[in-house]
C-alpha cells in the first residue's frame, strides 16, 4: 500500500468519525460533563487528604474537627460520580435531539425515563432477618457501569422518538388559540407513550428470560470486555499508536479517539474512586489523568522532548527558533506549534520517534503502576495543567518522578533523529 | 472585520489569536479576532466574516462548510503559518478570503 493511499484512508476515517452523528454526540456529551467528573474526583481527594482519620489532616489532634465535613465531600462525589449515567443520558438525548431537530427537553426526558424502566427499581435489604426490597435506584444501575447501556438505549430511543414525532397522525390536534409551547408538549405525548411502553415491556421480557436486568447484561457482555481491553497493555498501546498516526498527518488524534477513550477512561476513574472508598487499592491504570500525565506530557507525541532535544543538539537555526517559541505552549501540553511549525506532519525524519516514542514511554508508566511504584489515580487532571504540576496532582511525588523519567527517555529517543536532521542539512548545503 | 478561528478546545488557536491581534494592531487595523472549540461554530453563525480552521481539525472542513454555507468563507490555516504563529500571514490569508468571497 502506498503512503498516499494510507494517508487518504486515515483522513477518510477521521472525517467519518467526526461526521458520525452518534460518535460526535457521545464526544460532545462527555465534554459537557467532564468538569463535574473532575470536581467529583477532587472531592474524593479532599476526603483522603483532609477529613480521613487514617490518611488525612484530621488524624492530628487540632484538626479533628475536619471529620465533621466528610459527609459534605462524600455528597459531592456521590452527586457527580455515583449517579453519572443519569446526567450523561439526559445530555446525550438532548444533543442527539438537536441534531435530529426535535424538542431537546422532551428528548432528554424520554431518554431518562426509558433508561429507568429497564434498570432495577428496588434495593435488596434485610428487615427483621427477612429479605425485602425497598424502593429506590441502586447505584449499580446509575453509576459508571450504566454508561454503555445508557448510551446505546438513548441512541435507539431518540432515533425512534424522532421518527414518531414526525408522524402527523400521532399529533394531538389542538385549537389554534392554544399557545405553541403547550401544543408541542401535547404533540409529544403519543410518541413518548409508545416508546416507554415498548422499552419497558422489552426490558421486562429480557429480565424474565435472562434473569438479568438489561443494564447488568450489557455491562457484563459489552462494557466490561471493552474496559478490560482498554486497560490491557496491548489495548492502550494500540489506541495511542492509532492516535499518533492521525497526528502524523496533522489530524488531532485525541479528538478522533475520544468517543471510545473518554467513556472508558471515566468508568476507570469511577472504579478507582469506589475502590478507595471501600478501603481498597485502586486498580484501573488508564484514566484521563493517566493520559494527560504519562501519554501526552508536553504534547501528543512527546513533542516537548523534541523541543528540548532540539535546544540541546540541533544545528538547524529554523528548528532552534521554533523550539524556543514552542517551549512554553509545550509545558502546557500544546503540541501544535511543533507539529505544524517544524513541521512534524509527514516528516520522515521524525515520524518514527513521534509515533513509537509515546508507546515506549507509556510502557514505562504501566510498569511503574504494575510494580506498585505509583497507584492508579483518583484525581483526574484536566488538559492544560503544566508539566510536573499535573503529575503531582494526579499521582503525587512519585508521579512527578515517573513523568520526569518519561520526558528524559523521550529526549533520548529524539536526540539521534535531531542529529540525523543536522546531517541532512549539512548534505543539503554541500 | 471579524475573524473567528476554530480548533479542538480552542487552546492552541488562542496562541495564534494573540499573534494575529498584535499583527493587526501594527498594521493599524481594528479587527475582532477570537477562537472557539469546533463544536461551537454553529452557535457563532452570523458573528464572523471569515472562519479559519486550525490544521489539526482539517478533517472537519467539509462538514463546517456545510454548516456555514454562504454565510462566510471557510478555510484551513496553512500548517506552517499556524505552527510558527505567523500572525501577519494569517491576517493576510483572511483578508484574501473575504475579498474573494465578495467578488
Amino acid at each position: 500500500m502506498s503512503f498516499d493511499k494510507f494517508s487518504d484512508i486515515l483522513s477518510t476515517i477521521a472525517e467519518k468519525v467526526d461526521d458520525n452523528k452518534y460518535l460526535s454526540s457521545i464526544k460532545m456529551t462527555f465534554t459537557i460533563y467532564l468538569p463535574l467528573i473532575i470536581i467529583g474526583s477532587f472531592a474524593t481527594l479532599f476526603n483522603v487528604l483532609l477529613t480521613s482519620k487514617t490518611t488525612g489532616l484530621a488524624q492530628f489532634g487540632p484538626f479533628d474537627f475536619l471529620t465533621s465535613i466528610e459527609p459534605a465531600f462524600t455528597a459531592i462525589k456521590f452527586a457527580t460520580m455515583d449517579i453519572m449515567t443519569i446526567p450523561i443520558i439526559v445530555i446525550l438525548g438532548m444533543v442527539l435531539a438537536k441534531k435530529n431537530k426535535q424538542n431537546e427537553y422532551v428528548a432528554g426526558l424520554v431518554a431518562l425515563a426509558s433508561y429507568i424502566t429497564v434498570i432495577p427499581q428496588g434495593i435488596k435489604t434485610f428487615v427483621d432477618n427477612a429479605e425485602s426490597i425497598v424502593k429506590g435506584l441502586p447505584t449499580s444501575g446509575i453509576d459508571a457501569s450504566g454508561l454503555f447501556i445508557g448510551m446505546i438505549l438513548t441512541i435507539l430511543v431518540i432515533e425512534a422518538f424522532s421518527k414518531l414525532a414526525n408522524i402527523d397522525k400521532l399529533k394531538i390536534k389542538m385549537p389554534p388559540t392554544v399557545p405553541a409551547a403547550i401544543t408541542n408538549s401535547f404533540n409529544a405525548i403519543i410518541p413518548l407513550f409508545i416508546i416507554l411502553i415498548i422499552v419497558s415491556i422489552l426490558g421486562n421480557i429480557f429480565k424474565n428470560i435472562s434473569g438479568l436486568y438489561l443494564n447488568e447484561a450489557i455491562y457484563n457482555w459489552v462494557q466490561a470486555p471493552l474496559e478490560n481491553a482498554f486497560q490491557s497493555p496491548a489495548g492502550i498501546l494500540f489506541i495511542i499508536f492509532l492516535s499518533q498516526l492521525f497526528w502524523l498527518l496533522g489530524i488531532h488524534g485525541g479528538l478522533i479517539i475520544s468517543p471510545i477513550r473518554n467513556p472508558l477512561a471515566i468508568a476507570a476513574l469511577a472504579a478507582n474512586i469506589a475502590a478507595v472508598e471501600a478501603g481498597l487499592q485502586p486498580t484501573e491504570a488508564i484514566t484521563l489523568g493517566f493520559w494527560f500525565v504519562f501519554v501526552v506530557p508536553g504534547g501528543a507525541g512527546l513533542t516537548f522532548c523534541l523541543i528540548i532535544a532540539n535546544l540541546i543538539a540541533s544545528r538547524r537555526e529554523d528548528h532552534r527558533m521554533l523550539s524556543k517559541t514552542a517551549l512554553v505552549p509545550g509545558i502546557f501540553g500544546i503540541s501544535e506549534p511543533v507539529v505544524f511549525g517544524l513541521p512534524l506532519i509527514l516528516n520522515p525524519t521524525f515520524a518514527i520517534p513521534f509515533t513509537i516514542g509515546p508507546v515506549i514511554t507509556v510502557g514505562l508508566a504501566l510498569i511503574a503502576v504494575n510494580t506498585g511504584f505509583i497507584t492508579p489515580n483518583i484525581v483526574d487532571v484536566p488538559f492544560g495543567i503544566p508539566l510536573g504540576i499535573n503529575a503531582f496532582l494526579g499521582f503525587g511525588f512519585k508521579g512527578v518522578i515517573v513523568q520526569l523519567l518519561i520526558l528524559i527517555i523521550g529526549i533520548l529517543i529524539y536526540l539521534p533523529f535531531v542529529l540525523f536532521a543536522n546531517k541532512q542539512v549539512a548534505k543539503g548545503n554541500q | 472585520m471579524r475573524i473567528m478561528l476554530a480548533c479542538a478546545l480552542g487552546m492552541s488557536t488562542s496562541i495564534l489569536v494573540k499573534k494575529m491581534e498584535d499583527a493587526a494592531k501594527q498594521q493599524g487595523k481594528n479587527y475582532k479576532i477570537w477562537a472557539v472549540d469546533q463544536s461551537l461554530i454553529e452557535q457563532e453563525l452570523g458573528n464572523f466574516d471569515v472562519l479559519l480552521l486550525g490544521p489539526q481539525v482539517m478533517h472537519i472542513l467539509k462538514k463546517v462548510k456545510r454548516i456555514v454555507g454562504d454565510a462566510a468563507p471557510v478555510a484551513v490555516i496553512k500548517p506552517v503559518d499556524y505552527g510558527k504563529g505567523d500572525g501577519a500571514a494569517v491576517i493576510k490569508f483572511a483578508e484574501e478570503l473575504v475579498a474573494e468571497g465578495k467578488k
